[in-house]
């Protein structure tokens, strides 16, 4: 049950932490009871004055363990004051005015499969059945064969499957599908014996509720109840007589609706699908329009004026236009587990309240955060209006299984962080800028009167420094002055370095192919230096051939002839037999040499 | 205070006037319990919601009181302020069978005596757990814990549960405020 998948995580919020979260201080903690037993969902809670007697109270839904024990439960203030027991699973809640009579007394309304059952005054008033769908003529024709005993379970069961897999799952009947869950032979045989008499009936299943009302728009007024269902519809049902009013067909499967009008002069419902999309209908229309596609499945769906708010897996609040442009999007610091609107009526705004998985309630009116709420669990039910008399009033139900109510304090304000439009105040600081100098004042009379004189001499100027640079540069490719060869045929790298502080140098030359494969051959090493200042050992190395990629070192000494302390540059020429520029060259600028010491 | 005032004072002939400010959430009770003080001959039938606040008379041995009866709605709340200073004690009503907007009152009771027309003050503040007929509803000691009383260290105050629908317990209550006023 909830209780224990709750259990793991957020144990570890603790409470002085909650006490002392900044959003939490504009709330009331009027009541928190985390054993509520409660499992229960935003669709399946509402507030309303069921008794007549000027006190809103809390009518919820609970789905019990999800296979029994699911109940409607009224609570009024803290105190649970009623509980009905459902028959199947409920899959929303809602309240609704269904007649003039006094006093005004709204009824209840509870979508469980494939009934809507309406409570009023807290008895069971009426139960509505969905029109039932057409039964597959195979599958029917099979299930009259079994009756008059013409196949036996195992044909039937082989053909029903074969049905199924043919992609039409959600075509079959219930009965079916309970066959083909039935493992061994007895019992099936068993349920095909015992159901095969019965009518074959096939049933949707209602998705989502929403009320709207008829004719006037007043808080009071008669309103009609609409259902999506899983077979792709919308029912618009009338409150008194529980006749289907309208049909309209959706694309796909709706989950989240969002209703607004009047059912006689106008009325739009969004409704977000299990496909990923968000279609609207309009009054008259058969069928739904596309409003948007979401690049996310959504998981919460509101309105804020003309504005769609939906909240999707991907941790994003998405807003858009009715006509479905993309507004803004809110990335949030957790997944999104339910969301509801808050309408703050003392303050005449509309935002949009969060819950998410961290445990967090976030409010957001349009783009702006301006509340947080930290809680030490989950919320997975979320609803905002009048409670009691209270007009602000937030409950909460835990995924533990817990009931928390908050009020929200009468002076609370809240402000967006960033509602300041264009600019940001920095913008309008001034800055402390210095007086005018002379110098200041003719340099500027000197620019504006010459500023185009000026930016062709810099001009100019650059071009030649462009093409000084470009010279340089061709003529040190020529005369291969460079360390790296740039001739793709000897692709060859070289270094050189003087060692000792004389008057004997060790010259090193370090050679190396730098191409993949090619080795270099009949390659010479030569130096230039003046002759009067140095000796070398060998004038001229010969270089073995080059494996590619390792590194060749060759060694001469050098010697300074010289002792007054001078230096000059020896070149190191890398050539090819029977070519006269050099493959690369590079030049040594030579320390002075220390005089010789004779001991 | 001289002999001779004591005298006239036991007399009766000039009482003592106070200016009483009356507060407390919405359908706490508060024109229900003025209304049952007043005298006989003054009361009203019907109870209905008030709008702004109305001034009310009514008169004890030794005291005669003017009520300013405030209405507890919460978009009226803000005109409490207002009167704060004038008020010579205050009555606050709570709706003992509202467990759910105790913390409601609370919190208007924090604002009230933390408020600078009040908070330096030692004013006598009266509490009427009211509603003590229903079965549900707080003890006046729950009340007093939930509303935390005893941190208030600077002003006389009494909390005592009442039924306004009866009258019970509201004798006792305005005996306490005459007696705090008349010191």
């Amino acid at each position: 049950m909830s209780v224990e998948n709750g259990k793991n995580e957020l144990s570890n919020v603790d409470k002085s932490s909650i006490m002392s979260h900044e959003g939490n201080t504009k709330w009331l903690n009027a009541h928190n009871d985390p054993v509520a037993s409660l499992y229960t969902f935003s669709s399946c809670m509402a507030f309303s004055d069921i008794s007549g007697d000027g006190e809103a109270k809390l009518v919820i839904a609970d789905l019990g363990t999800g296979t029994f024990d699911m109940k409607l439960k009224v609570y009024k203030g803290t105190t649970l004051i009623s509980e009905n027991a459902i028959i199947d699973l409920p899959t929303g809640v809602c309240t609704f005015y269904m007649d003039n009579n006094e006093p005004r007394v709204p009824a209840i309304g509870v979508a469980s499969g494939p009934y809507l059952y309406v409570y009023k005054n807290l008895r069971p008033y009426f139960k509505f059945t969905l029109p039932p769908l057409d039964v597959n003529p195979v599958e029917q024709d099979l299930w009259n064969q079994a009756r008059e005993d013409k196949i036996d379970v195992t044909v039937l069961r082989e053909m029903l499957d074969s049905i199924r897999r043919e992609g039409n799952e959600g075509a079959l009947t219930v009965r079916s599908l309970k066959f083909l869950m039935l493992q061994d032979r007895e019992q099936m045989e068993s349920f095909a014996n015992l159901h095969k008499v019965g009518q074959l009936r096939r049933q949707t299943v209602i998705t989502c509720l929403d009320t709207l009302h008829k004719s006037t728009a007043e808080d009071d007024a008669i309103s009609c109840l609409v259902v999506g269902t899983e077979s792709r519809e919308i029912y618009v049902l009338d409150p008194e007589a529980f006749t289907i009013l309208t049909k309209m067909a959706v694309p796909s499967v709706p989950v989240f609706l969002s209703v607004s009008g009047l059912y006689d002069v106008e009325f739009r419902i969004v409704m977000s699908c299990r496909n990923g999309n968000i279609y609207t209908l309009k009054r008259g229309m058969k069928m739904a329009k596309l409003c948007f596609e979401l690049n996310s499945q959504p998981v919460g769906l509101q309105r804020v004026g003309k504005n769609i708010i939906v909240g999707c897996m991907d941790q994003t609040l998405q807003c858009y236009s009715t006509k479905g442009k993309k507004l803004w999007t809110v990335y949030l610091p957790a997944a999104i587990t339910t969301m509801d609107v808050m309408h703050h009526r003392l303050k005449g705004f509309k935002a949009v309240m969060v819950a998410l998985r961290n445990g967090e309630v976030h409010v957001y009116r349009d783009k702006f955060l301006i509340n947080s709420i930290k809680t030490e669990d989950i919320i997975t039910g979320l609803k905002f209006g009048r409670f009691g008399r209270e007009d602000s009033t937030l409950v909460m139900s835990t995924k533990r299984g817990g009931l928390m109510v908050k009020i929200l304090k009468r002076n609370a304000t809240f402000e967006d962080k960033d509602s300041v439009r264009g600019p940001p105040a920095s913008q309008q600081q001034k800055l402390n800028v210095p007086k005018k100098t002379k110098v200041f004042v003719d340099q500027t009379m000197r620019e504006r009167e010459h500023g185009v004189s000026m930016h062709r001499m810099f001009q100019h100027d650059l071009y030649r420094l462009r093409l000084t640079t470009a010279r340089a540069f061709v003529k040190a490719l020529d005369s291969s002055l460079t360390p790296v060869s740039t001739n793709p045929n000897e692709p060859i790298k070289l270094a050189a370095q003087i060692q000792g502080i004389g008057p004997t140098f060790k010259l090193t030359v370090s050679l190396q192919n730098t191409s993949l494969s090619k080795p270099s051959m009949g390659l010479l090493i030569s130096f230039l230096y003046d002759e009067k200042l140095y000796s070398l050992q060998k004038t001229m190395i010969a270089v073995p051939l080059l494996v590619p990629g390792l590194n060749y070192t060759f060694e001469t000494l050098v010697e300074c002839m010289s002792d007054k302390g001078i230096a000059d540059v020896i070149k190191v020429f890398v050539v090819k037999e029977g070519r006269s520029t050099p493959i690369i060259t590079a030049v040594i600028n030579m320390p002075v040499s220390e005089t010789m010491v004779v001991v | 205070m001289g002999l001779l005032d004591y005298f006239a004072r036991l007399f009766g002939s000039s009482k003592k006037e106070a200016q009483v400010l009356c507060v407390g959430l919405d359908n706490s009770g508060k024109s229900t319990i003025i209304n049952r003080l007043k005298p006989d001959e003054s009361t009203s039938e019907d109870i209905v919601a008030t709008v702004g606040f109305t001034v009310e008379r009514f008169q004890t041995p030794g005291v005669r009181f003017t009520v300013f009866d405030m209405s507890g709605q919460g978009r009226y709340r803000n005109l409490w302020e207002h009167y704060y200073k004038d008020a010579q004690a205050i009555m606050f009503v709570i709706d003992s069978s509202d467990k759910m907007r105790v913390v409601v009152a609370k919190e208007e009771l924090d604002m009230l005596l933390d408020h600078p027309d009040i908070r330096v003050r030692t004013i006598p503040v009266l509490f009427f757990a009211n509603k003590m007929d229903l079965r549900e509803s707080l003890t006046s000691v729950q009340c007093s814990r939930l509303l935390e009383l005893e941190k208030i260290k600077n002003k006389q105050w009494h909390i005592c549960a009442s039924n306004a629908l009866t009258g019970e317990g509201l004798h006792e209550g305005v005996q306490w405020l005459s007696d705090q006023i008349k010191l």
